[in-house]
């Protein structure tokens, strides 16, 4: 929202604090400013003039000007309308030589001076100039979203008034004519708690005078003509959006506020067409909608060259409605967006009012037809908010003294009684102000946050509940970085395609896209992209799957690689759950055939059928190209598997060790060797040592210690050990 | 060298020549002259040893239990008793001396071996030193993970929420209902079933104040999600910290107070903070809170576009619906709550221009974040 500074200044008696200052008020105490910028500086030095003579020169004129504040001036002016006689705006800048004249100085139009968007030509001047340079102060959207008021510039003439101490000046002169010359019907109140209007005869549609295309102009509104300039004036000035109608184009002498028929078109004015269905509110005559309420005019009923007679709206709608029917038809306009912050239905009658003012200039020999046109629902009288001092005094850890809130307050124009029941003015009581709370940020602000004293908060000392999964999570991140991972982060999102190559089910969707059940989508394209750059790569990711009903933290570690890196990467994985078990298992699609398995918890009591705790697999070597690229994926809620740590007395008595051969059959698995060797007390470890390839299939060589508690063990014990072993790990092994 | 061994036994044992007189005497000269002709050959033998195992040799044959200097020993037994002192006193002598020549060879062989063993073991300590290299934290996690430990040491607990969150917790319950323009703030990912990603940290306000109760201290760092395009300052995927703290009679004075300790500690310096108002609705009163830009110290710059201020975070008092929400009644309790944007303190510390990069997974960009 864009505000003129000289606007305000109108509204605001004595206000002399420059653009500058009054933008870092207005951020520090009511809204944030994103810039301040000087607009029409060229008036500055501009002057009325008169074309005296014009000789043709080239594609240019060469024409003399008399000017009211430099006297007489030859210029070349290339604009069409540069003709003898034509008062116009002459500018002291720009001396050069056209075609061997002198050109000192230049006439401007409309869009060179900023005044509109109008450069066909320079200015004709019907009135006495008196445009100045103005600045135009930028606030942020978003920080008015609570603020209808502030929609239009009397209400930040009312911060404004209220930050210097100064007085505010209302524009409007409330006059009440009455004897209303068109029906209003409202099918629903809460819909549209109010709908003004007025009828206007003998209009004569014309471009407006230039202060108003100025000011409409400063502030990013395109000047159109008369009427239609007069209800964004008051729109701009109010923050009440007006529209009006040719009123010849309207049947039946009604004017009906309903919901959409299903279906029901309407053409609008900006050229589309609209299906509308009925949780759009319509404004509508007998013979069908002629504006979609609050949003936008109709084309059938719109003003044109031709027209002489209006209806002038000005109503209040329900927010939540027009925001509905704003987004669903992705149509924004400045009435919109300000209907869908709560207005202010008592405003209806004051834009008519400044409207009816207005219109006697723009359009010389306007008439009113009748009166005022308002329907409305009586309104329930506001219920005042009791203001505690003390309550004030403790939300914002200050004392302010209770003539300074009072004083705020007032300033702000809320009632205030001796007790401090504070009566909420209209403008601000239709969504903004309704609590204490409230009313603890207009007297906060208006004091001033710098004012407060910092106070250290006073609480016990507690030490806060412990959070060990994102603990265990920051314990994993810090062992694979410390192995050579690299971290990285993923989108949620999947397309598709990733979708159908890991052949995923049940996915959760947004709009137009799935999210992941999976890290491996992202990973898979991580390792294509850093392919490109390394031969030899390390990194993981920690983040969530998304499942239908639950999210689960997942750690997926890549090592990319000319050869694999499976085993190395297996590590990671022994070092996270020392004791892992992995399980050779089907590959799935993605994987290769003969390297994938399942990673299960030390002493898994299913191994064979359950999911484990993630896999440990190589991506099929046609997903990846110029290497390897070897994966462990695991479910962290499952990876962490907190244990106490208890001390074992050290062994008094010496350990036996000593190495065991087992010839097997090509692709035994080492793990089911030894899984096959007894588990007797006195066996403390078996470690597995090397293997030898063998013709006919493997030799796998285990490194056995045995030890007991209470003695050295004998020769002849450990001897029957190993018989025992061996006899065991051979009658397995022919089962 | 000899000659020096024969003078040492000399100057050590001036007895040698007296002795050498009374040799002329019967079989005590003929020892004595063994002695010598045996101390003179083993020197001979001593120095043309160039290894440690002739040089024992040299040991074992004059020194050596069956060596001739025993043999000798033998002999001075048999002199007469008069004669056995000083012959006795000769013979230690000789022994005394080829001993320490032997060792002293022996050493200096040994020396002389290490030294070529050393020699040989030159090492390049210029080559790189083998072995993997640890891998980088991602940025955004090293300043989670600092802010954490900072809050823990503050007492705040880590909590965490979901990211498919449903839209009670992220808006209903956060005093923003549906069609309330503050919706547009936060563009949203919504789901097919109704839920949506969570547009902001936000609700885990509600969360951790429905598990843990007031009073109440705790953060919540995690991904946000907005339904925006993506360009150099634009992500549509991105982390916050939010932060609450509920006790009784939880002020703005306190507020102001807690987020300079805050910032001073995270930019560690100190900072000056200022807040204005700001809207959004699960806070009343809602501040930004700007701090005195650090570039410039306020005079005005590129980077606080002239201000001297630099807008950092959304706080305010939480809301009496939003602690109602909680479970919390409003009448007993207070608080402040905060969003710091993680992704964009993680951008300001590293110096990062185009926030892309931190989901790129590019290790060309993230190993530079290597401790």
């Amino acid at each position: 929202m864009k505000f003129s500074y000289t606007w305000l200044r109108e509204m605001v008696e004595g206000l002399d604090e420059s653009p500058q200052d009054l933008m870092r008020l207005i951020t520090l105490k009511t809204a944030e400013c994103e810039g301040v910028e000087e607009t029409g500086a060229l008036l500055a030095q501009a002057s009325e003039a008169r074309v005296v003579t014009v000789e043709p020169l080239g594609k240019n004129v060469k024409a003399i000007v008399a000017t009211e504040n430099y006297g007489i001036r030859t210029v070349v002016c290339g604009a069409p309308n540069c003709r003898p006689g034509l008062r116009t705006i002459y500018v002291p800048l720009g001396k050069k030589t056209v075609e061997g004249v002198e050109s000192d100085g230049m006439l401007a139009s409309a869009a060179e001076l900023g005044i509109s968007r109008d450069h066909s030509g320079i200015v004709e001047l019907k009135e006495t100039l008196r445009l100045k340079p103005d600045w135009v102060i930028e606030v942020d959207n978003k920080s008015l979203t609570h603020r209808p008021d502030l929609w239009g510039h009397y209400g930040m003439a009312r911060e404004v008034a209220a930050i210097t101490g100064k007085k505010l000046l209302d524009p409007v002169c409330e006059t009440n004519p009455t004897g209303p010359q068109i029906k209003v019907m409202i099918e629903d109140y809460a819909l549209c708690p109010r709908y003004s209007a007025l009828v206007f005869e003998n209009v004569t549609i014309q471009p407006s005078p230039l202060w108003l295309q100025y000011r409409l102009e400063a502030i990013g509104l395109n000047p159109i003509s008369n009427i239609v300039d007069v209800t964004n004036f008051v729109m701009a000035e109010l923050s009440q959006p007006m529209h009006a109608f040719d009123a010849d184009k309207l049947h039946g002498g009604q004017i009906i506020v309903r919901n959409a028929h299903p279906g029901e078109k309407l053409p609008a004015l900006n050229g589309e067409t609209y299906e509308l269905d009925p949780s759009n509110l319509v404004i509508a005559d007998p013979e069908g909608a002629v504006a979609l309420a609050g949003v936008i005019g109709g084309a059938g009923s719109a003003i044109s060259a031709t027209t002489t007679r209006i209806v002038l709206e000005s109503a209040c709608f329900n927010a939540s409605s027009i925001r509905k029917t704003s987004s669903k038809l992705k149509l924004r306009t400045d009435a919109s967006m300000r209907f869908e912050k709560a207005q202010d239905p008592v405003n209806t009658v004051r834009g008519l009012a400044r409207a009816l003012e207005l219109l006697q200039e723009v359009s010389p020999g306007i008439r009113l037809v009748g009166g005022l046109a308002d329907a409305y629902q009586p309104l329930k009288p506001l219920e005042p908010i009791h203001l505690d001092l003390d309550c004030l005094n403790r939300k914002l850890g200050c004392t302010v003294a209770p003539a300074e809130v009072r004083r705020i307050l007032e300033a702000l124009e809320f009632k205030v009684d001796e007790n401090f029941n504070v009566t909420v003015p209209s403008w601000r009581a239709t969504k903004d102000i309704s609590i204490k709370e409230d009313l603890v940020e207009e007297i906060g602000r208006m004091i001033g946050y710098d004012n407060i004293t910092p106070v250290p908060p006073l609480s016990p000392a507690r030490v806060p509940p412990a959070n060990p999964e994102r603990e265990f999570h920051h314990k994993v991140r810090e062992m694979a970085a410390a192995q050579g991972f690299t971290e990285v982060y993923n989108y949620s999102f999947i397309g598709e395609e990733s979708a159908r190559l890991f052949g995923f089910k049940d996915l959760v969707e947004t709009d137009h896209d799935y999210l992941r059940p999976s890290l491996l989508p992202g990973i898979l394209k991580n390792i294509a992209d850093n392919a490109r750059h390394f031969d030899n790569f390390r990194f993981f990711e920690i983040g969530n799957e998304v499942h239908p009903d639950h999210e689960e933290p997942h750690l997926v570690a890549v090592i990319f690689s000319k050869e694999t890196q499976l085993l190395e990467l297996k590590r990671l994985a022994d070092c996270l759950l020392p004791g892992l078990e992995v399980r050779p298992t089907t590959a799935h699609p993605w994987e290769h055939p003969q390297r994938a398995a399942v990673v299960e918890s030390p002493g898994a009591i299913t191994p064979h059928v359950s999911a484990g705790i993630g896999r440990l697999f190589e991506f099929h070597p046609k997903l990846v190209e110029n290497g390897r690229a070897a994966v462990l994926d695991l479910n962290l809620n499952l990876l962490h598997q907190p244990h106490e740590v208890r001390y074992k007395p050290l062994r008094r008595f010496p350990e036996s060790a000593f190495d065991l051969s087992f010839i097997v059959p090509a692709r035994t698995l080492i793990a089911d060797v030894q899984a096959a060797i007894p588990k007797l007390p006195e066996i403390l470890s078996v470690e597995f040592l090397r293997e030898f390839a063998l013709a006919e299939g493997r030799s796998l060589t285990y490194r056995i210690t045995l030890g007991a508690a209470d003695r050295t063990l004998t020769s002849e014990e450990v001897a029957a050990i190993r018989e025992q072993i061996l006899t065991t790990v051979q009658f397995r092994s022919t089962l | 060298m000899r000659q020096l061994g024969v003078i040492s036994v000399a100057g050590r044992n001036p007895k040698l020549t007296h002795g050498a007189k009374a040799a002329t005497t019967g079989s005590g000269a003929l020892l004595d002259a063994k002695i010598q002709s045996l101390h003179a050959s083993a020197l001979e033998q001593l120095a043309l040893a160039t290894t440690l195992e002739a040089v024992e040799a040299v040991r074992i044959e004059a020194l050596g239990r069956k060596g001739k200097l025993a043999e000798l020993s033998k002999e001075l037994g048999k002199l007469p008793p008069d004669q056995r002192g000083p012959q006795g006193k000769l013979l230690n002598a000789a022994k005394q001396d080829l001993e320490s020549k032997i060792n002293a060879r022996q050493a200096a062989l040994e020396a002389e071996a290490l030294n070529r063993r050393l020699d040989s073991e030159w090492l390049d300590l210029t080559t790189p030193a083998p072995g993997i290299r640890p891998g980088a934290l991602h940025p955004v996690t090293q300043v989670q993970q600092e802010l954490e430990q900072l809050f823990a040491s503050l007492g705040f607990a880590v909590v965490d929420g979901p990211e498919v969150e449903t839209e009670h917790y992220n808006f209903d319950a956060l005093n923003i209902p549906a069609d309330h323009p503050a919706r547009d703030m936060q563009d949203t990912f919504w789901l097919k079933d109704g839920r949506l990603l969570r547009t902001h940290t936000s609700p885990v306000q509600i969360r951790a104040l429905e598990k843990l109760g007031p009073p109440l201290k705790m953060i919540a760092p995690g991904r946000v999600f907005r339904n925006e395009e993506v360009d150099p300052s634009h992500e549509h995927t991105f982390y916050q910290l939010e932060g609450m703290m509920v006790d009784r009679d939880v002020s703005v004075a306190h507020l102001i107070y807690f987020m300079k300790t805050l910032l001073s500690a995270i930019f560690r310096r100190d900072v000056t903070v200022r807040l204005r108002p700001g809207f959004f609705p699960f806070v009343e009163p809602g501040f930004e809170l700007d701090i005195q830009c650090l570039i410039c110290g306020g005079a005005g710059c590129p980077v606080c576009k002239q201000s001297g201020w630099v807008e950092l975070l959304p706080c305010g008092l939480v809301h009496p619906a939003v602690l109602r929400a909680g479970g919390a009644d409003p009448e007993k309790w207070s608080g402040f709550a905060f969003g710091l944007g993680l992704t964009r303190l993680a951008m300001m510390r590293y110096g990062i221009d185009d926030i892309r990069l931190l989901n790129s997974g590019d290790l060309r960009f993230l190993n530079q974040f290597r401790a």
